[in-house]
């Protein structure tokens, strides 16, 4: 069944693709941010009061989700200004340069790559956070714009060994454990290293050249034919 | 790609079969193969190989590569090159198995020949995982890899792609898009 299902894949990148479902859970993930001007009769909303006809006062502090934040996100208009979450902040980027590996990006994500992207959204240069990252990457001496996912990109890369590693050479073994710190990005690469090592031991083994029925059809065989026939 | 489809393609290689029947020259649709006289040698392809050692109906004789000596040279070499070296063929895990498995009373020291092959493809695949691991680390964006085989490249190739795809697009991300102005309202 695996082979005939083709489901859309994240985006990982500036723009996320519209009907990939990991990137729609990604995009529901909070942003904290705080409001640039007076939002009417929104209060209720963001769960900051009572009554339908308060509104939200500018300047308060707000945690929206990534879509919602995008969406009124404006360089011109002003009407949140998006602060860097926790992780992306310096502090956790010395974590990550320091050792990527030591890291749990699964509860920090789990969905740390893509989010991480889509945080390059908002380059905002009255966000002193964002300023502070863009002004360590001129400082770093590099032409490009560095920023927030150059750490993602070496997080990557440190944990890319790791994740090559555990997949190609776990076989008929317990995963739980090695997939538990891995980002929703990791798992799903580690799942294709798995496959690989497997599919190549099952030919060693001679079981490739076996037929046998598709689980579909031995569930269907569960029930009676004249069950079916009806 | 599925190491069975990978088999698939490694049963057009031609082996040499000592036939026991009989039979003119066959017109298959890739080519004429024969004629068949008992006793006297005949190039065939590996899946008609099997087929005829499965009915009785020859035996068997084993590529030149496939010798404990050959092996072990190879082997030795493979341990001290950093790099890939040559295989003596481009399908020799999948012929090693394939006739070790139907015709291993054909082939001197089969066991040997196994394990030899065996030590081969694993100390190949640690090198492969070497080489990724620099690849990516370094940020390489292409590789030139002459002496590895199809097997090889179908068991690691799905992951590695992928991450290189990943790496991509995180690192493109860094760059400016040109597409960024484009919806400005």
């Amino acid at each position: 069944m695996a082979e005939a299902y083709f489901p859309v894949g994240p985006g990982l990148g500036m723009e996320e693709n519209f009907l990939s479902l990991d990137d729609i859970l990604m995009s529901q993930e909070k942003l904290p941010g705080r409001a640039e001007s007076a939002l009417p009769r929104l209060a209720v909303l963001l769960g900051q009061g009572a009554g339908s006809a308060e509104s939200i006062p500018e300047g308060s502090k707000l945690e929206i989700p990534l879509w919602l934040a995008k969406g009124l996100h404006d360089s011109k208009r002003r009407i949140i200004s998006v602060e860097l979450p926790k992780i992306f902040k310096e502090a956790w980027r010395t974590v990550f340069s320091a050792d990527a590996n030591v890291v749990d990006l699964h509860k920090m994500g789990p969905y740390y790559y893509g989010f991480g992207s889509q945080l390059l959204n908002f380059e905002n240069p009255e966000n002193p956070e964002i300023a502070q990252t863009i002004l360590q990457a001129t400082g770093g001496g590099s032409v490009l714009p560095v920023s927030d996912s150059v750490c993602s990109l070496q997080t990557f890369i440190a944990r890319f060994r790791r994740i090559m590693d555990s997949s190609q050479n776990a076989y008929n073994e317990d995963t739980s454990a090695l997939v538990a710190r891995l980002d929703e990005l990791e798992r799903a690469l580690f799942q294709v290293g798995q496959k690989g090592l497997n599919d190549f031991q099952c030919w060693e083994k001679g079981q490739a050249s076996q037929i046998t029925a598709s689980s579909l059809v031995q569930n269907y065989g569960k029930r009676k034919l004249t069950e079916v026939d009806g | 790609m599925e190491p069975a489809e990978v088999e698939f393609l490694a049963e057009k290689e031609l082996v040499t079969i000592v036939p026991n029947f009989s039979l003119d020259r066959i017109h298959l649709i890739g080519g004429d193969l024969g004629p068949f006289n008992p006793g006297l040698p005949v190039e065939v392809p590996v899946w008609l190989a099997i087929n005829l050692k499965q009915r009785q109906k020859c035996r068997l004789i084993p590529p030149e590569w496939m010798d404990v000596g050959k092996l072990e040279e190879i082997r030795d070499q493979e341990r001290k090159e950093d790099t890939f070296t040559p295989m003596p063929s481009p399908y020799y895990m999948e012929l090693t198995k394939l006739l070790l498995n139907y015709a291993s009373d054909n082939i001197p020291r089969a066991d040997e020949i196994r394990t030899l092959v065996k030590d081969t493809w694993d100390t190949r695949m640690a090198k492969l995982r070497l080489s990724a691991d620099s690849f990516v680390r370094q940020q390489e964006v292409h590789a030139k890899l002459d002496n590895l085989t199809l097997m090889e490249i179908n068991t690691t190739g799905t992951f590695l792609t992928q991450a290189l795809d990943h790496m991509n697009k995180l690192r493109t991300n860094l760059q400016p898009g040109e597409s960024s102005h484009s919806q400005d309202f």
